[in-house]
């Protein structure tokens, strides 16, 4: 069962997609886990027990802290997003996209393997490049395993370079291999929904978890918003949906009347710095039937 | 149309994503010297033909536009082999190590008449467009002086690979990223006259990692530019550029413009104007990496197909190159002015 409010992560990472110094200040204030402890603590007091989650480094700390408390590590429902792009993005512009495969798989025994194939000696196998794709995933999701995983979300830079590529078949591949290890229910995040849902539609994975931007205002809404309301409206799908306010721009009462008129919204991402506005925010979205 | 990517590496996987999902245009063929991520590639899109030789590609593969994102050593190369074989290309930013690099790249695009691009992708960002329209209306006056800067948390120690070569990156962040902002100060305020460059590396050996420039422009405009790629608590590449005006103030960054006016002029009321970039966002056909991409690639593929040039061209970022050159022969100078010709 999903949970219908989730506490979103953005604000404990340093990311705001308004205003960047905005970011950075919540960021500081975030700086000790504590802090965003406390805020978990909270929203549990209040029955919001799902978050997101990145694999952001601070993230890993977090995991620890919350393992500490048996009721967080089993009631807390985590939603994970892998993997951090940024950090892979500062690492390609480092030493390359070939490096941080090989890096990231160190630890592995399929290691030599790599190396070989690197030096172009051998042919790479089908199976050896599938392998290679779910220790890579493996590897995200290692610091974050024995806590609550509700799903685990692809990140949309990854689910949208495999949309523009139109590779259905690395969409299933993740697909699997989340249900099949960690038994838990994979899914995507994007920035062009109408387009996923096409190509899913080539594959065997039947009424995804998605999440996505949608607000009145259409913002970080692709390819417009009346695109997306009528792929809504037509495709089987359960949306998480993100960026409801538009990053701030929006004030809650208008933004959740739009979203609540919505079909298949099945929760909402709540990016919440503070207690103050935090009972507000919940009862106006439990105010709506969803 | 048909397509090819030249380099594999993460701009040109997002290239190809973007310009695969534009209609009638499909990904035929790449080439990369990486027999590896060629492979990888072939294991899932078996219907793309992959290449370790580029220059066999371009013969073979029919192809209507290129997209080159090699090391920045590769682009006049890589380019020139498209030039002489007529095919359109995109290349990523920066242009070459020196502007003298590219000259007979030049001659022979203008030669063919071929329509080119050079990623210069910022001024397709919504804020920067917006700024660019205010500027170009003459609401501000007379432009006195700016300041700007661009930053990015990506270096605290030395780093691996081209970029942090200076015989094939051409230099460090001045070149690599702060490129960005030369372009979109050349863009708002035009031809620049002279400039002054101090540079510093402490993380890397051969190349800087801070850079700062004094411009002036030929219209008399004055002002400065502040680069790094190891500043902390920057998670993004953020650029901020505040102008100072006879009429007023423009405040502009990749999250909003501000503008202040103290007379209505232009159609704009005169004190405070805010744009936000949910005020100024419109929806793309695929957006990976974000909408400016898309954006760019668009306009590159609508220029080829109506046979009309873009801003960002190959000439463009030439003068874009003279100016760095300018920057880092007055850096080799302690900051004596240099002239850009």
């Amino acid at each position: 069962m999903l949970d219908k409010i989730l506490l979103g992560h953005n604000q404990f990472f340093g990311v705001n997609h308004l205003d960047a110094k905005t970011g950075s200040k919540k960021e500081e204030h975030f700086a000790e886990v504590e802090k965003v402890m406390e805020i978990i603590s909270f929203c549990f007091e209040q029955d919001v027990k799902g978050m997101m989650m990145s694999t952001h480094e601070k993230a890993i700390l977090l995991a620890k802290e919350i393992r500490k408390t048996a009721e967080l590590q089993n009631e807390l429902g985590i939603y994970l997003l892998v993997p951090y792009i940024a950090k892979y993005v500062k690492q390609a512009n480092e030493k390359g996209v070939l490096n941080i495969v090989k890096d990231s798989l160190k630890e592995t025994s399929f290691v030599d393997k790599v190396n070989i194939f690197m030096r172009g000696s051998t042919g790479v196998l089908n199976k050896d490049i599938r392998k290679m794709i779910t220790l890579l995933i493996d590897f995200e999701i290692a610091p974050f395993t024995n806590l609550n995983l509700k799903a685990v979300f692809l990140h949309d830079a990854l689910t949208d370079l495999a949309i523009g590529w139109e590779a259905a078949e690395i969409l299933e591949l993740y697909a699997n291999h989340v249900k099949d290890k960690y038994k838990t229910r994979p899914a995507f995040c994007t920035k062009n929904l109408p387009r996923l849902m096409k190509l899913l539609n080539e594959t065997s994975i039947k009424n995804p978890l998605v999440m996505a931007s949608v607000n009145k205002v259409g913002y970080q809404v692709n390819p417009s918003l009346e695109a997306f309301e009528k792929c809504l409206g037509e495709s089987e799908l359960e949306l998480l949906a993100m960026s409801t306010l538009a990053a701030g721009y929006l004030k809650p009462r208008e933004a959740y009347q739009y979203l609540f008129s919505l079909p298949r919204i099945s929760s909402v991402v709540v990016g919440l710095s503070s207690k103050d506005h935090a009972v507000e925010t919940f009862s106006e979205i439990r105010s709506h039937q969803y | 149309m048909r397509f090819a990517v030249i380099g594999m590496g993460k701009m040109g996987m997002l290239h190809a994503g973007i310009m695969n999902s534009i209609e009638d245009l499909k990904l035929a063929a790449l080439a990369d010297t990486s027999r590896f991520l060629l492979n990888s590639v072939r294991s899932f899109k078996k219907n793309i033909k992959v290449y370790e030789d580029h220059t066999k590609m371009l013969d073979v593969e029919n192809l209507d536009m290129v997209v080159i994102t090699t090391p920045v050593f590769l682009h006049v190369p890589m380019a020139w082999e498209c030039a002489m074989r007529g095919i359109p290309f995109f290349l990523e930013k920066p242009l070459a190590p020196k502007s003298t690099d590219a000259l007979d790249l030049i001659k022979i695009v203008d030669d063919k008449n071929l329509i080119t691009m050079v990623g210069y992708m910022m001024r397709y960002i919504d804020t920067f467009t917006k700024a660019k329209q205010i500027i170009d209306s003459g609401v501000l006056g007379n432009l006195i002086s700016f300041k700007s800067t661009i930053y990015v948390a990506q270096l605290f120690k030395k780093g691996k690979g081209w970029r942090y070569l200076k015989e094939q990156a051409g230099g460090g962040v001045l070149i690599s990223q702060a490129t960005h902002l030369v372009d979109l100060l050349k863009w708002y305020f035009g031809s620049v006259h002279q400039v002054n460059c101090h540079i510093k590396n402490h993380y890397s050996q051969e190349v800087e990692d801070f850079a700062h420039l004094h411009f002036e422009f030929r219209n008399g405009l004055t002002g400065w530019m502040d680069s790094s790629w190891s500043i902390r608590h920057h998670r993004l590449l953020q650029v901020n550029i505040e102008l100072h005006a006879e009429n007023g103030d423009l405040f502009v960054c990749d999250d909003y413009v501000k503008l202040y006016l103290e007379n209505a002029a232009a159609g704009y009321q005169g004190g405070w104007h805010n744009w936000l970039n949910p005020d100024l966002f419109k929806g793309v056909e695929i957006d990976i990496g974000g909408p400016h991409f898309s954006r760019q690639d668009l306009a590159f593929v609508n220029a080829i197909q109506n046979g009309k040039k873009v801003g960002t061209d190959l000439h463009n970022a030439y003068e874009v190159q003279k100016i760095v050159d300018a920057a880092y022969l007055s850096a080799e100078n302690r900051g004596k002015p240099v002239f850009v010709e």
